[in-house]
């Protein structure tokens, strides 16, 4: 004690840090980026379907219900179960689910978050922001 | 021993043993007499119709060993081995909460997965355990209170931390007696957060399990997934290609440069430390999103499938993952800096917690809790999986035991992961990165194991020749390094607690399962 002080390394680190840029960013106010490839809201083209079901046998969470659109299987998707492991997307035969960078998926009602066949047929954005 | 042992051939690790159930013990002593580093890893129960069968694996000369017994369902007793090898107190436990299984002699047969309020002779693993929300309701007119621990010394005190406790994160509850400012004895409670998931995966097939089991624990998500695939590959006979090998390990070591991270800087947080507590999380940042980046989510990579990985790695990533690394290796002199130098973080981990090498051994702990006591083991060296073997990394062992070597080894470790993943990358093979896998599993059983950031992880799979698993047997890292904590703890200073606590890596959300 006493006979020589050394400065730890963190003070340096702290200094240096008060004239650096924030770590954080301001979300929301600045959007985040997500790299391609993210695993966000699926996008179903009913176009696509052939009502196979294979999305919905498949799905660990049990999201995905196959509800009845002018006489077709389609699926219906309970985000709110999701777990967005993408499995129904590699399951499905004709590439009818794929990717999107939405991730804003918070709602405070959850029948927000159940996203009809019907509403990708209208090409709608499926979940309210 | 007469009849009674008898060797089968080697599906279950190295060798697996049928012994009658009267002689188990006989077997094992003879395992630990030839290896005095053998050691449980874990005790497996499975339904076999009329009898039960109780499956010890041993890890003796980095192999597994598996002995297999068998008790009648009417009446499943067998005696303990707690006294031969201390580290499956808990174990025989978890047996006796999930499948009813008797062990006479066991030191404190008390509940630890099941709450104190479950049905009296409902055991939810055995098949024809009939499970609805009726049963699993609180018989609140039943309930009994959870055993308090007679207060037999007047000068003890005891401490009750948990299961809501402003210093732990998890839910789980520890007894401290103390004397003054002494620990004398931890009696521990878990299984607050104990979700079924070995039952649910026989419910799932084994494309969903893959997401179930990896859900366990969202920081050693890849190693549950692997830990899982690998076992279910290893009964398909399925022949995994080298790119996906590769990969494979790059995520594996992703999820320990995290985890690590995550932990040095809350050990900073358990200390009072807080500077290094922002500043380490800060740094761990960048790691989660070169994890988003090359699986498409940041903490759950989903990435593992049966027969490969799901997706493969952009050739224009690359660059960006290596970006990360270097800078990261960077930052980590200040950090190995601050672990090695600073006064505050020494005198609060230095001679904290001290686990002998040879308690370490009886207690059967893994993962830097073993290494950071001079214990060599590592399964990456052991039985290297994916493309361990092809890579060249260092075994971390630090001599000290305490707290403070604990974290050294992590921090050591943190360096091999950052050269493992560039070594990865720069000799990443060419050609596939996924086989078909089937669906429908033919029957066999498989044991298997990873070394996951906390430590040696396990699963034991058997399928039945449908698309459902017959038993999915997860042990986790925190479950097997808690008997070190326990020990440690005691003589201690209560003021120490958290800073050993710590220093396990403690994961409950593994543990309970």
């Amino acid at each position: 004690m006493g006979k020589k002080t050394t400065v730890s390394p963190m003070v340096k680190e702290a200094l240096s840090n008060l004239f650096a840029r924030p770590a954080t960013s301001k979300y929301p106010f600045v959007k985040a980026e997500v790299p391609e490839g993210f695993r966000g809201k699926q996008v179903y083209d009913i176009s696509l379907c052939i009502s196979c079901g294979l999305c919905s046998r498949d799905c660990p969470a049990k999201a995905i219900e196959m509800v009845e659109v002018d006489a077709k299987r389609r699926p219906l998707f309970h985000l709110d179960l999701c777990i967005f492991c993408y499995q129904c997307a590699e399951s499905c035969p004709r590439n009818a689910i794929k990717s999107s960078a939405l991730f804003e998926l918070a709602s405070i009602d959850k029948s927000n978050l159940v996203v009809h066949p019907q509403a990708s047929a209208q090409k709608g954005s499926g979940v309210q922001q | 021993m007469g009849g009674s042992l008898q060797i089968q051939p080697a599906h279950l690790g190295k060798a697996s043993i049928q012994v009658k159930a009267e002689s188990n013990r006989d077997a094992l002593k003879l395992l630990v007499e030839a290896d005095k580093n053998a050691g449980i890893i874990a005790l497996t129960g499975v339904d076999l119709g009329a009898q039960i069968g109780l499956l010890y694996h041993i890890r003796t000369n980095g192999a597994v060993i598996t002995l297999k017994s068998e008790v009648p369902k009417e009446s499943p007793r067998i005696p303990t081995i707690t006294d031969i090898i201390p580290g499956a107190l808990f174990h025989e436990r978890e047996a006796a909460d999930l499948f009813g299984v008797v062990f006479e002699g066991h030191p404190n047969p008390a509940r630890i997965v099941l709450p104190e309020d479950w049905s009296e002779n409902l055991y939810p693993l055995r098949k024809d355990a009939k499970i609805d929300n009726a049963t699993v309701k609180c018989e609140s007119s039943k309930s009994k209170p959870e055993p308090v621990p007679p207060q037999s010394d007047g000068s003890l005190v005891n401490i009750i931390i948990g299961p809501q406790h402003p210093a732990l994160l998890e839910p789980e509850k520890f007894s401290v007696k103390v004397n003054g400012e002494i620990v004398k004895q931890v009696e521990p409670r878990i299984g607050y957060v104990h979700r079924g998931v070995e039952k649910a995966a026989e419910q799932r097939t084994y494309l969903q399990d893959v997401y179930l089991v990896e859900r366990i624990c969202g920081i050693c998500n890849s190693c549950h997934a692997t830990c899982f695939v690998e076992a279910v590959e290893k009964i398909l006979g399925t022949q995994v290609p080298p790119r996906a090998k590769y990969i494979r390990t790059i995520i594996l070591e992703l999820n320990r440069l995290h985890s690590h991270l995550l932990l040095l800087g809350h050990a900073g947080l358990e200390i009072g430390y807080e500077t290094l507590f922002q500043y380490m999380w800060r740094d761990r940042e960048p790691i989660m999103d070169v994890t988003e980046l090359l699986t498409g989510n940041r903490v759950i990579s989903s990435a593992i499938a049966v027969g490969g990985v799901r997706r493969d790695i952009r050739e224009s990533d690359v660059p960006k993952i290596k970006a990360v690394l270097a800078d990261l290796k960077k930052k980590m002199a200040l950090y190995r800096q601050l672990y090695t130098n600073e006064r505050t973080l020494k005198m609060r981990t230095q001679n904290v917690g001290t686990l002998s090498k040879e308690d370490a051994v009886k207690l059967c702990v893994v993962g830097p809790v073993a290494r950071g006591s001079g214990v060599n083991i590592d399964v990456r060296k052991e039985e290297p999986y994916e493309a361990y073997g092809e890579i060249p990394f260092k075994l971390i062992t630090y001599n000290t035991g305490d707290s403070w070597a604990r974290f050294m080894v992590r921090i050591d470790e943190i360096d091999e992961s950052i050269s493992i993943i560039d070594y990865a990358l720069d000799h990443l093979p060419a050609g596939p990165f996924r086989v078909r896998a089937p669906r429908v599993v033919a029957a066999g059983e498989a044991v298997n194991r990873v070394e996951a950031p906390r430590g040696e992880l396990f699963y034991y799979v058997k399928s039945n020749g449908t698309a459902y698993p017959e038993r999915v047997k997860v042990r986790t890292p925190t479950y097997a390094n808690l008997p070190a904590f326990l020990k440690t703890a005691e003589g201690g200073n209560i003021a120490d607690v958290p800073a050993n606590f710590v220093s396990l890596d403690p994961c409950f959300s593994c543990t309970d399962r």
